[in-house]
């Protein structure tokens, strides 16, 4: 009997939850968006953590660039030969792409050139080479990424797009496919196209390309490497995936900032409820404890009592909160709130958040709210409870 | 057996206030007993009442209920005491006027967790007794003061305890509901239950059912 479930406890719990109805719809209100925010919070920064070391993971190991006046230059495309007499060196591949600004849309775009007879140094390069009719139509085409794709329909652009060449005389392209990348954030602002468009487009001559990315056998020789390189090459600048990770990561820490002020904010309103409730009994609350310790409950009768208050409406509002973030963030793509991260390059179309589950989160903002709130409820009651009935009901 | 020994009980207002409620105060009460207590108001009623209940602490003395120290007991075995022993009606009845007559006369068996039969059997019997089944689940502050001491002293019955204990059970009642008042006592006493009645109501005096009068003055048995 002692072990059973004690519903009439539970039942006169609810009860007192009802009988504060307002008071408690107030708090469960405040409580579940607060829970709804910061998982939010933890859910953006989760997926756009996926997102970004996904795309790091996709990015070359070596990337020479040539180095004039400290600015970048097109490279030789010869280059290639002598970085891949280097040993260790499995294959190096002059890129031919650029920035496009689109002006109607006032959004870049970046157009990578594909060689069909050239290795990919990205498998989604690889997908388009293969599954897109790119090389074989006699027009020039392009496949275009999603956010690409979605901009030039919004501007009356469906099947071509004429780019202005620098010269200032346009040149079509007809769009034959959707890119599909290994990230959103890569694919989403992407175009890619043969490399004598590309060419064309950015007036490039064939004997020079915009950098070279270089696939190496052992990542551990990276740094030999690049040293050689630079070695052979003392006007060239080498990147390795390293660098691209910290100046990436740079931008993400930023923008977490931003979140963790958010993150302060929302927890600081939580304790300020919890301090307000924490701080002090109505004196009808008072009354209502002394009562029942003086008809016979004891302390523990009284705190388990006030204990399933607090679980029911801090668990109540936890639940709704959760549920209702991964909604927003991964059913709706968070409006409002991505924009804060996404903001980071303006001239960036926006993307999918990915679903990524994480009970991490779900822990975490669960042991920042619930038994916090359970005891902000007990801990006023347990003080009244000590006391003498005596004096309470007096 | 109730018994008082050299009790005396001062409460501490501030540092250099105290006030002497019970100065020295000696009584016993037998098993089956009616026992009133009188006298004006701040004669110290309430403080004896309070301390049979184990509400309270004497600052001295001791109290003993059927063999047991009550007076030392801590605070989790003293609410034990109340809960299994002792029926309380209050002066201002005490009862959570924003829930039902069912759900206060149900109170002090809800630490228990009762199966639901023998709460229900110990409920409509309280109810009954009462004479309060009618209302059971109308809400307290909508009841008059008449009704609202019935669901008090059916709460202090549900658990059945030997030992009853009234504050100024007529203080705010009319002459007839303070007869109705005296027919339940009779009642409680057909059960064999020890009564405790503080009060200064002349209706008590000299009453058929009453087997002791006990008189105080400033805080004194005389
Ligand atoms: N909790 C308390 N704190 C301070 N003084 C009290 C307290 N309880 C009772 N007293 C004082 O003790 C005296 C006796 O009170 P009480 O026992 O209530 O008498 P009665 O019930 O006969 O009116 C009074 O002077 C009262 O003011
Ligand atoms: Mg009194």
């Amino acid at each position: 009997m002692r072990n059973k479930i004690n519903f009439y406890l539970i039942e006169y719990a609810i009860n007192a939850i009802l009988r504060q109805r307002y008071k408690n719809i107030f708090i469960a209100t405040t409580l579940t968006f607060l829970i709804f925010l910061l998982t939010s919070i933890f859910f953006i920064t989760n997926s756009i953590k996926y997102e970004l070391n996904a795309t790091v993971d996709a990015l070359p190991e070596i990337v020479v660039q040539k180095i004039k006046a400290g600015r970048h230059y097109d490279i030789e495309t010869h280059a290639t030969e002598e970085i891949l007499a280097i040993t260790g060196v499995v294959d190096a591949v002059a890129r031919v792409w650029g920035y496009y600004y689109f002006e109607n849309a006032g959004v870049n775009f970046s157009i990578v050139g594909v060689d069909e007879f050239e290795a990919q140094y990205k498998e989604s390069l690889k997908r388009v080479v293969e599954t897109s009719n790119l090389m074989n139509t006699k027009e020039s085409s392009m496949v275009v990424g999603s956010g690409v794709k979605e901009t030039m329909q919004n501007n009356y652009y469906k099947d071509y797009f004429n780019f202005i060449k620098p010269d200032g005389t346009l040149k079509r392209v007809d769009v034959v496919g959707v890119f599909d990348g290994d990230t959103q954030l890569e694919s989403n602002d992407m175009i890619v196209m043969s490399k004598a468009d590309v060419r064309e487009i950015f007036d490039m001559r064939e004997s020079k390309a915009t950098d070279i990315v270089v696939k190496v056998s052992n990542p551990d020789e990276v740094a030999t490497i690049a040293s050689k390189i630079k070695l052979i090459f003392p006007d060239s600048r080498i990147i390795t995936k390293n660098d691209l990770k910290i100046s990436y990561q740079n931008i993400f820490d930023y923008k977490s900032g931003i979140f963790l002020a958010l993150f302060v904010v929302s927890l600081f309103t939580f304790f300020i409820i919890i301090y307000d409730k924490a701080s002090g009994l109505s004196s009808e609350e008072k009354r209502e404890i002394g009562i029942l310790k003086a008809i016979g409950w004891r302390v523990d009768d009284v705190l388990k009592e006030k204990f399933y208050e607090g679980f029911i409406i801090s668990f109540f509002s936890y639940m709704i909160g959760v549920i209702a973030a991964a909604g927003f963030v991964y059913i709706f793509q968070a409006p409002l709130l991505q924009n804060i991260f996404t903001g980071y390059s303006q001239l960036k179309a926006s993307f999918e958040l990915p679903f990524i589950f994480d009970v991490q989160t779900l822990f975490l903002v669960f042991f920042l709210s619930v038994p916090i709130y359970i005891a902000a409820t007990i801990i006023p009651s347990w003080k009244i409870a000590t006391l003498d009935a005596d004096e309470v009901i007096r | 057996m109730i018994e008082l020994k050299n009790v005396t009980k001062s409460y501490e207002i501030n540092k250099n206030n105290l006030v002497v409620a019970l100065n020295d105060v000696s009584m016993k009460i037998e098993e089956g007993e009616l026992v009133v207590i009188k006298g004006a108001s701040g004669s110290g009623k309430s403080s004896v009442l309070s301390l049979i209940a184990a509400l309270s602490k004497p600052t001295t003395g001791e109290i003993i209920v059927d063999a047991k120290q009550i007076s030392k007991l801590p605070d989790r075995f003293a609410s034990e005491y109340r809960r299994d022993n002792i029926g309380f009606v209050f002066q201002k009845y005490n009862l959570i006027t924003t829930l039902s007559v069912k759900e206060n006369i149900l109170l002090p068996l809800v630490p228990l967790n009762p199966d639901a039969q023998d709460a229900d059997a110990k409920l409509n019997r309280a109810m009954e007794m009462f004479k309060i089944s009618h209302k059971k689940d109308a809400i307290i502050k909508n009841l008059s003061g008449g009704e609202q001491q019935r669901v008090a002293i059916a709460r202090a019955n549900v658990n059945n305890p030997k030992i009853i204990i009234a504050d100024e059970p007529t203080a705010n009642l009319d002459e007839k509901l303070s007869l109705h008042f005296i027919e339940m006592l009779r009642e409680l006493k057909k059960l064999n239950k020890t009564i405790v009645i503080a009060t200064h109501d002349p209706l008590f005096f000299g009453l058929d059912i009453v087997d002791i009068e006990i008189e105080m003055h400033n805080g004194v048995v005389i």
